[in-house]
């Protein structure tokens, strides 16, 4: 008996000081929380993310992905951001647009945007909206001066299809007719091709990766008529931006403060968080660990191979953009509570 | 064209595809078998393995393999066990389960398969067929001719409606009541929700569905305390005859199956719509209406041709625009990224020998799965008569497996418990389950297109000539029986017989 204690006192001795040796991931497990389905686009960075990241974390830890789809990655967002035990071993990857949700006070936000653990994100997004190119529509000036509004196709009311033409409406005075319902992007496109709708905006990268795009733009089926980086993407260089449009229209302040607010959610692209609480020195191995896997040349072929564009943004820019957008002024936020169909009472 | 089409069949039989052919038949052999556990979470356990396969078409050989087989087996399990292998299998319980407890498993489980393969083949040709007139063919349904589409599937809820046209129809309207739970697309606006993040997103339907059908029949034989098929054990027999029923009924088959491949095309709708179209078209076709419900074979042989029909048809527009069909095809078209190819109109001209294997693969590795299920159906069949208590916990363990891979969610658990009470009490009570789940599928969809119609086209919608036409159909289709059959003995049902609970 005495001498299984003095193992025992023994072994703790021993025990916390081998750990310190070894380094805290190794021979465990890191979970992503994946906040859609399987198979979707958000959900194809993070797996593409784990085959390589293991690698540049000291330690090497076996990287999971778990899927808890629903409620527009909320869900995930909320269980990440309270796990009982916040010891860095569980991550996030969330979409960007949930700050909206902090903002307009949903009672459902379980979280503070501004205290997540920022680690990374694998790309920007900047959106475009495309119209169909035997419309009258030839430039948003068009859409400005028409008596009847271009028709957009939506999915919901938080889906940039909805958001991206209200802010356009709200900042550069042009009319949309927003037709929300579709069960998925690819059934507007559809929907596009069809003539029951004739506009859509989304993501710049999707547009030049996928079907149908790439045989619409062959035909010149469609028109890009803006997009919202704040500098004209090469590919897209005859387009204008929407900081070009607004100065153009002499846009007053209000809108433009809702609109770099809103457009912020492209820069956060595709992030991965960390809890609140984590040890600072795991969140940087993370980072560290996160800024060297997006680099691996290995990684790039494989996003290239599968079409993934990749354009990070750093943890400290994700930090200091957390605290920028939730920092807005309650006229910022009813104005978006008007963009995401959320009437003001 | 004929060439890629040869192409296409050797690439198939080529080794390895073959190979990843036959794991992938085997993975999805055993998910539809299992309760619960679908086609479409398996797919999306199943894509990261199919990253390192660098060809498309041994990746498509075992995606494709494993999804193309899910629906058969799922069929099997519906008739032996009344609980439903896939979502989209449910309807195989109405008449499958009560020939199993009749006696008539061999002929009932012979009638679903050779059912099934017949739909793959049909599907298979539907899609290599289309080719040339794909496009036309998915840009012909808009958002109006969409939503009165779903109109004349939620008439159908009167057919499914059993005895009780009254109960059927409340079972329905709760249905669609069912389905408003969740964000509202058009404003946002939370409905039902109880400040519960997972009613967010609507109802799942595997969790539904699962726990309509499968808790009760649980239950039951809990309850029972003997084994499914009761106590004699015996060798199965009459399979050839359920094989035979499919000639003997060959234009309701085909009917069926051209249904599957419709509501495949069509998008949003799918297997899960097809299977109760398809059950409702075969019972009503029945000349003594009391024996729907009740072991007619014929609705067996219709849901079996349907749901594996749609496998087709959900390709379509999936190879056609590179916009997928369904769920599953959100999938595949993501695998089919990571191969380097690019599905569209630029595949079809470049790659025409995949699109040709795609159709090979259906129709092989159904006919390999047949083929298999024939040779095992005594050990399958075995499972009926171990006692309901050693059978039980196994049972009810793949139930609530099944559930949770809908959302990874304990809600999916929760939803699958209170559905299990309800159909409990429905069975009790003699009300009808499948209009609920009917309402609970269509209901979602038919709000989106009417406020689509809506939004897009004002009132005009309602005079386009398709719509018109389909407006027609659906009021010859409601009106049809009524007319023609003056002496109504009752309606089809669907209650299992008497001695049950």
């Amino acid at each position: 008996m005495k001498s299984t204690a003095l193992l025992l006192f023994v072994f703790l001795l021993w025990h916390p000081a081998a750990q310190a040796q070894e380094p805290f991931y190794k021979g465990k497990n890191l979970t992503i929380v994946v906040g859609t389905k399987a198979g979707d686009v958000y959900d194809l960075y993070p797996r593409l993310l784990a085959e390589y990241w293991s690698k540049y974390i000291p330690g090497n830890p076996n990287i999971i992905i778990q899927n808890v789809a629903g409620a527009a990655s909320l869900i995930a967002a909320n269980q990440v951001y309270n796990l009982g035990k916040p010891d860095g071993l569980t991550l996030g990857a969330i979409y960007p647009a949930l700050y909206f949700d902090q903002l307009t006070k949903r009672p459902e936000v379980k979280f503070d945007w501004t205290k997540f653990n920022w680690i990374g994100s694998t790309v920007r997004s900047n959106h475009l909206l495309y119209m169909r190119a035997d419309t009258p529509y030839k430039s948003m000036e068009d859409v400005r001066k028409a008596s009847t509004a271009p028709k957009c196709g939506a999915t919901g009311t938080a889906s940039t299809g909805y958001y991206m033409p209200k802010l356009f409406e709200e900042t550069l005075g042009t009319k949309f007719d927003i037709v929300a319902g579709y069960q998925a992007g690819q059934d507007i496109d559809l929907a596009v091709e069809r003539g029951e709708v004739q506009c859509r905006a989304f993501t710049i990268t999707a547009y030049f990766a996928r079907e149908p795009f790439i045989s619409w733009r062959k035909r010149n089926f469609v028109r890009v008529l803006i997009q919202t980086g704040k500098k004209r993407d090469e590919k897209l260089s005859d387009v204008p931006t929407i900081y070009e449009l607004m100065d153009r229209y002499k846009t007053p302040e209000p809108p433009r403060r809702l609109t770099t607010v809103v457009l912020a959610a492209g820069d956060f692209g595709r992030p991965i968080v960390a809890p609140p609480g984590v040890p600072a020195d795991r969140v940087k191995i993370l980072r560290d660990g996160f800024a060297k896997a997006i680099r691996d040349p290995n990684l790039l072929k494989e996003a290239d191979k599968r079409q993934l564009e990749i354009d990070p943004t750093s943890s400290e820019e994700l930090e200091s953009l957390a605290k920028e957008v939730i920092a807005a002024t309650p006229e910022v936020v009813e104005r978006m509570k008007k963009l995401i169909g959320q009437e003001t009472k | 064209m004929i060439e890629a089409f040869v192409s296409g069949f050797w690439q198939v039989l080529a080794w390895p595809a073959f190979g990843y052919l036959l794991i992938g038949i085997t993975v999805g052999f055993f998910v539809g078998l299992l309760p619960g556990i679908g086609g479409l979470a398996t797919l999306a356990l199943m894509l990261p393995f199919s990253y390192t396969i660098k060809e498309p078409v041994p990746a498509f050989c075992f995606l494709l393999g494993m999804l193309a087989v899910t629906g058969t087996t799922g069929d099997l399990t519906s008739i032996l066990f009344g609980i439903p292998g896939e979502g989209s299998s449910a309807a195989l319980i109405l008449d499958g389960y009560p020939m199993s407890k009749k006696g008539e498993a061999g002929r009932a489980l012979g009638a679903a398969i050779m059912s099934s393969l017949i739909g793959s083949v049909v599907g298979a040709l539907a899609l290599a067929l289309s080719i040339p007139i794909m496009r036309p063919l998915v840009l012909l349904f808009g958002s109006p001719e969409l939503f009165i589409i779903v109109i004349m599937g939620i008439t159908f809820i009167g057919t499914l409606s059993g005895r009780s046209m009254m109960k059927g129809l409340l079972a329905g309207g709760a249905g669609l009541m069912l389905a408003a739970i969740g964000v509202d697309p058009q404003t946002g606006s939370l409905r039902y929700t109880f400040g519960n993040l997972y009613l967010w997103d609507r109802l799942d339907l595997v969790p539904v569905v699962v726990g309509l059908f499968a808790i009760p029949e649980i239950v039951d034989l809990a309850v029972r305390g003997t084994s499914i098929a009761g106590s004699k054990p015996e060798k199965l027999t009459g399979v050839w005859d359920g094989v035979v029923d499919n000639f003997r009924h060959f234009w309701l088959v085909m009917r069926c199956s051209l249904i599957g491949v419709y509501f495949g095309v069509l998008p949003v709708l799918g297997a899960n719509v097809a299977q109760w179209i398809s059950y409702a078209h075969a019972v009503r076709g029945l000349k003594d209406k009391n024996a729907a419900g009740k072991g007619a074979v014929e609705g067996v042989l219709g849901p079996g041709a349907a749901t594996t029909s749609t496998r087709g048809g959900d390709l379509i527009p999936t190879v056609a625009f590179g916009i997928p069909g369904s769920g599953s095809m959100a999938l595949l078209l993501g695998a089919l990224l990571i191969v380097g190819l690019q599905p569209g109109p630029e595949m079809l001209k470049t790659r025409l020998d995949v699109t040709f294997a795609m159709v090979w693969i259906l129709i092989i590795a159904n006919i390999i799965v047949c083929g298999v299920c024939f040779l095992i159906l005594n050990q399958l069949a075995a499972l009926t008569f171990i006692r309901g208590h050693l059978l039980i916990p196994f049972l009810l363990f793949f139930v609530f497996i099944g559930s949770f891979t809908a959302n990874n969610s304990y809600g999916d658990l929760i939803v699958t418990l209170i559905f299990g009470v309800m159909g409990y009490l429905m069975v009790l009570f003699q009300w009808p389950r499948p209009p609920l789940i009917l309402g609970v599928t269509l209901g979602k969809i038919a709000e989106n297109y009417l406020w689509i119609s809506t939004a897009a086209y004002g009132a005009k919608w309602l005079l386009f000539p398709s719509v018109v036409i389909l407006i027609m159909i659906t009021i010859v289709t409601v009106a049809y029986p009524t007319i023609t059959i003056k002496e109504r003995t009752g309606r089809a049902r669907y209650e299992r017989p008497g001695d049950a609970i």
